[in-house]
């Protein structure tokens, strides 16, 4: 993808983010559901993560801790696979 | 559709590991033959819009919500092997740092998210035939994001269910993952669609990799 193009999908993927997380549903999903109806209790999880629930612990505003853990999701995420791309790939082409 | 630690017996961790890793050791020889370095940022870009993606809980019926997986959107553009990887990529991520879907289980999230939506990828071939118009082209992607969703989640209901850990069986645990799938499925083929109809349209070369017939003559990238 041109060099310019990809800067506009990941500027438009952060605003994304930035707009959607109000109106993201906090519902259970499939899965959850399903155990919900089961009264199946999630067991303590193994791993609690750095970010657990998409949240900063010492941000109070739900947005705002959102907000930057998904940010840094995303930095995460392109640096990883980028890494892998490079990696996977022969390095040759232009 | 992230398994959580604690649903899934050792058996069943282990075994599907061990599914996961040998796929993923496939995966990664096969797309060293054909994935070229100058992809790698757009395969960062679009993993990472996956990743916001999965984040975005989108709301259906009976108080349930669903998120888009995103396998079907990477393999058209990039083919199984490098799908997968991505996937996997995106589901470390969560795992490690976010502790969505368990450490344990992590295989089995594998299995079901990135390798399944990886390999849709036939799936959308098949439908698609060799030389499928726009419509056709698209109207595949939408069934197959559908589809690998719901197969996705069998996979799911099947580990949970033969799981001594989880206290039901597959004669529960399959209708009822199938029965929310099928409605969260319809919400995958929704952002699928248009985002790889969008994609296909600023960047028809993207597609060439895989989808040859539907470039264009004389269409160039750069």
């Amino acid at each position: 993808m041109k060099q310019k193009n990809e800067t506009i999908l990941l500027i438009a993927t952060i605003i994304a983010l930035a707009i959607l997380i109000p109106f993201a549903s906090s519902n259970p999903d499939g899965l959850e559901r399903v155990a919900e109806s089961l009264e199946v209790e999630e067991p303590a999880p193994l791993w609690r993560g750095i970010m657990p629930d998409y949240s900063l612990e010492n941000i109070d505003n739900p947005y705002v801790s959102t907000l930057i853990s998904g940010m840094l999701g995303v930095c995460l995420v392109l640096a990883a696979s980028f890494i892998i791309g490079k990696a996977v790939s022969k390095g040759e082409s232009k | 559709m992230h398994i959580p630690d604690g649903y899934l017996d050792a058996p069943i961790c282990i075994l599907t590991y061990a599914v996961s890793l040998l796929i993923l050791i496939l995966c990664w020889k096969k797309a060293k033959s054909e994935f070229q370095s100058r992809f790698a940022s757009t395969l960062a870009i679009l993993s990472s819009l996956i990743f916001v993606a999965q984040m975005l809980n989108f709301p259906i019926v009976g108080g349930t919500s669903g998120h888009l997986v995103g396998g079907t959107l990477l393999a058209t553009i990039f083919g199984p092997y490098i799908a997968a990887l991505g996937m996997t990529i995106v589901l470390l991520i969560q795992a490690v740092f976010f502790a969505d879907g368990g450490i344990t289980t992590f295989g089995a999230n594998i299995f079901n998210m990135a390798i399944i939506g990886a390999f849709s990828y036939y799936i959308v071939k098949l439908l698609a035939g060799k030389t499928p118009s726009t419509k056709r082209f698209l109207t595949s992607v939408f069934v197959t994001s559908w589809l690998s969703v719901v197969l996705g989640s069998l996979a799911c209901a099947l580990e949970i269910g033969f799981s001594q850990a989880f206290p039901a069986d597959i004669s529960v645990t399959v209708p009822a993952m199938l029965f929310w799938h099928a409605i969260i499925g319809v919400g995958e083929g929704a952002i699928t669609t248009p985002l790889v109809s969008a994609i296909k349209y600023v960047n028809p070369s993207l597609f060439s990799f895989h989808f040859p017939w539907r470039l264009p003559i004389n269409e160039t990238e750069e």
